[in-house]
């Protein structure tokens, strides 16, 4: 398997600028609420959830399944909104915004990568890749961008394959390359290395760690496994919509006896 | 909201990746157009061959008719009768032609001419009129020719010349050219006028006088070729008349005497005292839907003369009829009214103006029967597009996640239905009009010919086959927006977590 290729590039403006911003929190929640159904059926997801992330950030939040941690990552990404509380991303009131304002930071911004990889059968590699270019404004170079972003990722031959023609890994590395196609400021994960081998998340988690540490990337990641927490600079542990200490036993509960 | 460019190339990419779902969307659509430009172009061709039997452009005002111990009592429609129509404010000002009164050829007349070997006789008298000749200048031919040549003051070939000796058995003689190059034959008349053609040498003032100019109607030809070429064996006209008979020589090979004064209905009344009748020669110059439906027409100066010749000052004054062209065709009511209140006068029943109701209605049934049509399809492009949009909704969550706003996931659906709506709507134009053909050669080919016949039975105007595109794309987005807004809504965090 063709591993992933070494960050090359120094520090982007987008990671300058998360570096500079540090003092300031590019995430912020404060008591988030949030549930699902109604009656009988509703279910408290979120409980007063609160924290920061500031720029540069490795964060992992983990947690047993059902304790809230990718409903608290889509709210952080505007996918999804809290009943109550308060979300700021980026300086921005994501519950009282307009969907554009919330769509537009989500495109220039923030990258996300899902377990399920969540590409466009019908495209080709890079036409997923460069899926992003198709909702901004006075997009240049989308096609060399998007061959770039294929090349951080290794997968600089594949770029005319379609979805269904590659690996789980090569899948998975396709969807970064995509959350990576505009620069974003932040890297949303959900799961990432859920659906891959032990090696090929391996590969995924030390791109990851590199991304952080060289481009100054802020990343999110929800996980369950231990070995994805353990590179991260800052753990947040949920249980039952709350955040919980991140004592080792603490953790050990919310990773859930999970892969280490 | 996205740029234009990329929406297009999401929504082409998006449609052409699945038939399945673009086949059961278009289907309907394909249909409902197909019918919807079918029904409207063959009502627009009926309505086409309707206006040529029943000119509908125009009223036609007369007096009502009455009588009195067997004599005519009608009230007289006479020049101060036009002035006060042509005052009335429904008359179309713009149109010096809005009010052109016709006269008809009040005392007997016989024709006779030669056509295609056949010596043709017919009576005139009762079958010609005459119209102010601006009224009838549709072509260059007509306008040319169509005028009163014995009016001009000076024409240089009203020359002096010898007319053809009467012969008392026969009622008229045609003047045949003279030959060229061939020395004459003793013994036989030669039309020695500078331009045999057109002049013949006129038997009272012994000048040449060009030929009478004479219009047809249309229905004319149609009778020609659905009866009478049959049963005498002549062959039948080509729809485009002009060239039929300019393969004869031209128009004007169709000249013809006219022995005014003479009749061949026995026992008629006409008091004609035999020293006034005389011949004239016409030539046919054209065929024009104003003219006289059967007989024919020619400039009315000619029917004022001859009248007041053979009738009187009276019969020279006294129009047949007054044609109307209105401003606006709803004011037909109120002329009407005026013209029955005000002058005893009354319109023409016109067939033409019921036959264009009728049509109007049978019409809007067929246009709405389409339209049932289409709107049914457009539930069914509904009902896909919401199977589509629940197959794709973690597709549609993907775009939200990548920078897609509710906006632009609406407008890519909406798009998508647009795209179906305007390929079926052009597959359905191209149906119909493959229908049409099928149509019209199964017409050409198993349908007997009959008086206006239509060479198509269908008119395919621009605007019908926009229309039809319109329609087809206008109700495939209507049928689409349910959907795409159920789309635009969805919660993209839960869409993205779809099975």
């Amino acid at each position: 398997m063709v591993g992933f290729a070494r960050v090359q590039a120094k520090r982007s403006e987008v990671a300058g600028e998360a570096t500079s911003t540090a003092a300031a929190p590019i995430v912020r929640l404060r008591d988030v609420t949030k549930s699902y159904g109604t009656g009988a059926a509703r279910t408290q997801v979120l409980r007063g959830v609160g924290f920061d992330i500031v720029g540069g950030e490795f964060v992992a939040l983990v947690g047993q399944s059902g304790s809230g941690k990718s409903t608290l990552l889509n709210i952080i990404g505007g996918l999804d909104q809290p009943d109550a509380g308060e979300v700021e991303v980026f300086g921005t009131d994501t519950m009282r915004s307009s969907d554009a304002r919330r769509a537009g930071i989500r495109n220039a911004s923030i990258g996300f990568v899902f377990q399920a990889f969540n590409l466009l059968d019908h495209l080709t590699v890079l036409g997923n890749v460069i899926l992003p270019a198709s909702f901004a404004h006075a997009a240049k170079d989308v096609d060399a961008r998007g061959r770039e972003a294929l090349r951080r990722v290794g997968l600089s031959d594949l770029a005319s394959r379609r979805p269904g023609e590659l690996s789980g890994g090569q899948k998975q590395r396709v969807a970064i390359a995509r959350a990576l196609f505009n620069s974003p400021t932040l890297l949303l994960c959900d799961e990432p290395t859920g659906n891959l081998d032990s090696e090929t998340g391996k590969e995924v988690i030390d791109f990851f760690r590199e991304l952080n540490a060289k481009d100054g990337v802020t990343l999110l990641i929800v996980t369950h496994e231990r070995r994805v927490s353990s590179v991260a600079k800052r753990v947040i542990a949920m249980r039952d919509g709350m955040l919980v200490e991140t004592t080792d036993e603490a953790l050990a509960a919310a990773h859930g006896g999970g892969p280490t | 909201m996205m740029p234009a460019r990329s929406l297009t190339r999401m929504v082409v990419a998006n449609t052409l990746r699945s038939r399945r779902h673009f086949i059961l969307s278009a289907f309907g659509i394909v249909i409902g157009i197909a019918t919807f430009v079918v029904f409207l172009a063959s009502t627009e061709q009926v309505g086409t061959v309707l206006e040529k039997i029943f000119p509908v452009e125009q009223v036609q005002v007369v007096a009502p008719r009455a009588s009195l111990l067997g004599k005519d009592i009608s009230k007289k429609l006479d020049d101060s009768i036009v002035e006060k129509i042509r005052s009335r404010p429904e008359v179309d000002r713009g149109d010096p032609t809005a009010v052109v009164p016709r006269m008809t050829l009040a005392f007997p007349a016989f024709g006779r001419g030669n056509f295609e070997g056949n010596d043709l006789k017919f009576e005139v008298g009762g079958f010609a009129d005459g119209i102010n000749p601006a009224f009838v200048n549709d072509d260059d031919r007509t306008r040319e020719l169509f005028k009163d040549w014995d009016g001009l003051a000076n024409d240089p070939r009203r020359v002096a010349c010898e007319p053809p000796p009467r012969d008392p058995q026969e009622e008229v003689i045609q003047s045949p050219p003279a030959p060229k190059g061939k020395a004459s034959k003793p013994g036989v008349y030669y039309n020695p006028c500078p331009q045999p053609d057109r002049y013949y040498c006129d038997e009272v003032d012994r000048t040449c006088h060009h030929r009478v100019p004479i219009v047809m109607s249309p229905t004319m030809i149609e009778l020609y070729n659905g009866q009478f070429a049959k049963s005498h064996g002549l062959p039948i006209a080509d729809t485009d008349f002009i060239k039929f008979v300019t393969q004869r020589g031209g128009l004007s090979a169709m000249r013809f005497s006219i022995g005014l004064g003479l009749t061949t209905i026995a026992g008629t009344n006409a008091n004609i005292s035999q020293r006034k009748v005389r011949r004239v020669e016409g030539v046919l110059v054209g065929i024009n839907g104003k003219a006289m439906p059967i007989g024919m027409t020619m400039p009315i100066e000619y029917i004022q003369r001859w009248n007041r010749e053979f009738l009187g000052e009276d019969a020279a004054t006294s129009y047949s009829s007054i044609i109307v062209r209105l401003a606006d065709r709803n004011q037909i009511a109120v002329f009407s009214q005026w013209l029955q209140d005000e002058l005893d006068l009354r319109l023409e029943d016109s067939l033409g103006e019921k036959f264009a109701t009728a049509l109007f209605v049978i019409r809007l049934v067929l246009v709405l029967i389409s339209l049932v049509i289409i709107t049914i399809s457009s539930i069914n492009i509904a009902h896909n597009f919401f199977m589509q949009v629940t197959e794709r909704r973690r597709e549609l969550g993907l775009l939200r996640a990548v920078g897609a706003t509710q906006t632009d996931v609406l407008m890519v659906v909406l798009g998508e239905a647009a795209l179906i709506g305007f390929i079926g709507g052009v597959l359905g134009v191209a149906l119909g009009v493959a229908l049409a053909a099928g149509v019209d050669w199964g017409s050409v080919h198993y349908l007997p010919r009959f008086p206006y016949k239509p060479d198509s039975w269908f008119h395919f105007k621009w605007w019908i086959v926009l229309g039809g595109l319109a329609c087809s794309t206008g109700f495939s987005v209507l049928g689409g927006y349910l959907p795409a807004r159920r789309a635009s809504t969805m919660e993209p965090a839960q869409a993205l977590t779809q099975n």
